[in-house]
């Protein structure tokens, strides 16, 4: 998830106030969202209070993964829109936003992912409504639009890396010409504007600065070279890398995040750690791999000993915050299966499976559509990340998670039985 | 030589056995310091954790044991240790006061009071059966050092769920005595044993147990050779982060389950050939 575009420190706060303005008079719109709302509040202050912050622990959690999944997946389901785009989050005081085309794009593998997995046709009929409906919104640059949909007609990067992780997935499952030319417009907007240091910056970046979570879009560039057997988007994808991996300090900080007027949320550093460790696995770059496996286990640790990952950091992963970012925290969890996918270290599946036990435990099994099943931005709900929202990009994550947990505890389990 | 018990609870079963046995050899504890057995914060952390049917289905296993089951231990292999005449000592009281020792209980081993006492008492050297994680004002009042036992090989596993990591990683089970320092299981090494018997390990809680009588006489053996003035340490040659070792899942723990049930078949196996 990106912001709109262009925003100074003193802009970015003020429409901060006043889109939290606008969303509480949501609530005089929607008078029945006042119950579940104050409901809400309750459970999480109840945990805090008897559990303090590391109160989800693991050890109570009975939840069954695959019925997780099939709630998660239903809260995707219920926010794609009849157009097909889905809504990027469910506010408790304004209900549903519009869509959003960079979440609609990276949803789409996590759908497909889904109908194969848990055998649900539906999730593939919505990946193609959701394909279908991208495609018209593509600029004849190639780029995608920044912001929610209808918001502006800005140019984004990261909105065209993410989205182009969907076309490359979707042109993977049904072969279709007309999406392998949307992708592949994508990805040379994308090269033709990226920087000779291999960063992307100026009218097209966020805030108009570098970043280093445009790992992402170096991710959707590697896969789009494997997929149409491509390499000069594979060499674009590593010329982003190697200037991502310049920002690795030794401590196992990762610098170049550049969000003016917000914190460094761990879904900033997640993203990072997946755009590198995707790029390190599908370009075989071993230098990548081991410079994610530094912040990747220090983050573990500290999750291990706390039971707990706060949701924003400063340099070198100091923190006061006592609120999670559950986006992140399931980002993490994917990064940890990722990694033990790729060196057999077992306490990366460890610790994965204990995060998505704590995930599945604050997930509101009950209730209308846009709370049941849905990730709340913030743990508890009024925590800085997405306060009082229910988002999708939380659920494609966490769906993510849980599948690869899924496919890697069931071999390994069978094999322990035979 | 004055020896100082640290220990997570006066019914601590591994605290007892480690204070009769050095006892039987003729190192009767100075005193023994013990967290208490119920504190408020941890029974608010266990109910939040568990919920209240658990925590109250946990305390009821603990009265239960303690009144109907005189006679039973948790931990079997710990029997010729706290068998005395018909009975066993069930808590430190009951062996400080057959051995002659003082048993305090303390809110925090690292806390004030702790520290107050330990310094009267001036140990030479402490034994940790478990508790907090030590500071090092404490860590500096015995003149030889904190010793600690540890229930796998160092420096290849540290931290926590040694037997069941062992067991997942290849790494022989074993146990290691070796000095606390600031950090995980990093102090030098003074005995290190890789335990001989897993065969006869028929579940993991029982290699549990089997490891902790089989260190236990290992701590014997380490303040005897401190009497003797033997034994020295080593400093622990592969001091890497990467081994340390976190609580292990649920799910894991089966898998380690099941990596004990092969070692038990493969031993079958040459046993029957052989």
């Amino acid at each position: 998830m990106n912001f709109s575009q262009g925003d100074s420190n003193g802009d970015a706060k003020m429409k901060r106030i006043a889109k939290a303005v606008g969303e509480t008079a949501g609530l005089l719109r929607g008078p029945q969202r006042v119950f579940p709302l104050l409901r809400l509040l309750a459970v999480d202050r109840l945990r805090l209070t008897f559990g303090q912050h590391h109160l989800y622990s693991y050890t109570a959690t009975k939840r069954q993964t695959s019925e997780t999944l099939q709630s998660v997946l239903q809260w995707i389901l219920d926010a794609q829109r009849p157009d097909g785009g889905i809504a990027a989050y469910f506010s408790l005081l304004s209900g549903y936003s519009e869509s959003y085309p960079e979440v609609t794009g990276y949803t789409i593998p996590t759908l497909y992912d889904c109908s194969r997995l848990l055998g649900r046709q539906d999730a593939a009929a919505a990946a193609e409504r959701a394909t279908r409906w991208l495609l018209p919104l593509q600029m004849p640059s190639g780029a995608f639009p920044a912001g929610l949909h209808g918001a502006g007609s800005e140019a984004s990067v990261f909105n065209t890396g993410q989205i182009l992780q969907g076309l490359v997935c979707a042109y993977r499952e049904t072969n279709r010409p007309d999406l392998r030319s949307a992708a592949i417009a994508a990805a040379n907007w994308l090269a033709n504007v990226q920087q000779p240091d291999g960063s992307w910056s100026g009218p097209e970046a966020y805030q108009g600065v570098a970043h280093s979570y445009y790992s992402m879009v170096s991710w959707a560039l590697a896969a789009l070279s494997e997929a149409v057997d491509d390499d000069r988007y594979g060499l674009a994808a590593e010329r982003n890398l190697d200037w991502v991996l310049h920002h690795f300090r030794p401590s196992g900080w990762i610098d170049g995040i550049n969000l003016r007027g917000h914190p460094n949320y761990l879904h900033f550093i997640a993203y990072i750690l997946q755009g590198v460790l995707e790029c390190a696995v599908l370009r075989n770059r071993k230098d990548a791999l081991r410079a994610v496996e530094k912040p990747s286990r220090l983050l573990l640790r500290k999750f291990e000993i706390n039971k707990f990952l706060p949701g924003a950091y400063n340099p070198d992963f100091k923190s006061h915050d006592r609120y999670a970012c559950l986006t992140g925290n399931a980002q993490m969890s994917a990064v940890w299966l990722r990694l033990f996918q790729q060196t057999d270290d077992l306490r990366y599946l460890n610790a994965a499976l204990k995060m998505n036990e704590m995930l599945k435990q604050v997930l509101p099994l009950r209730g209308p559509k846009g709370i049941a099943g849905g990730v709340g931005g913030s743990f508890p709900l009024w925590g800085a990340y997405q306060p009082m929202r229910y988002i999708s990009w939380g659920c494609k994550f966490l769906a993510d998670a849980l599948l690869l947990e899924q496919k890697l505890t069931q071999p390994l389990e069978a094999c322990s039985c035979a | 030589m004055r020896i100082v018990l640290l220990c997570p609870s006066p019914y601590s079963e591994s605290s007892c056995a480690t204070a009769v046995l050095l006892s039987r050899l003729g190192y009767v504890p100075t005193g023994a310091l013990t967290l208490p057995s119920v504190e408020r914060r941890t029974l608010i952390r266990k109910i939040a954790q568990w919920g209240v049917r658990d925590v109250a289905r946990y305390a009821q296993s603990k009265i239960i044991s303690r009144s109907r089951m005189e006679n039973q231990l948790h931990n079997p292999y710990l029997q010729g240790l706290l068998s005395h005449g018909t009975s066993i000592f069930r808590n430190l009281h009951e062996v400080g006061s057959k051995y002659g020792f003082p048993v305090v209980i303390c809110k925090a081993q690292n806390g004030p009071d702790s520290i107050a006492q330990l310094s009267e008492w001036s140990p030479d050297l402490m034994v940790f059966t478990g508790g907090d994680i030590l500071r090092g004002q404490l860590l500096r009042i015995p003149r030889l050092g904190v010793i600690n036992l540890h229930l796998g090989l160092l420096p290849e596993i540290r931290g926590m769920s040694s037997p069941e990591w062992s067991l997942l990683t290849d790494v022989p089970a074993g146990v290691t005595v070796h000095y606390i320092d600031a950090g995980i299981d990093t102090g030098p090494v003074l005995r290190r044993c890789e335990f001989p018997d897993m065969a006869n390990c028929n579940s993991l809680d029982d290699l549990r147990n089997q490891l902790i009588a089989f260190g236990i006489e290992k701590i014997a053996e380490v303040i005897a050779a401190f009497g003797r003035g033997t034994i020295s340490a080593r400093a622990q040659s592969e001091l890497n982060h990467d081994n340390q070792y976190f609580v292990i899942h649920e799910r894991l723990k089966l898998l380690a389950a099941q990596r004990l049930q092969h070692c038990q078949n493969a031993a079958a196996a040459v046993r029957a050939h052989g």
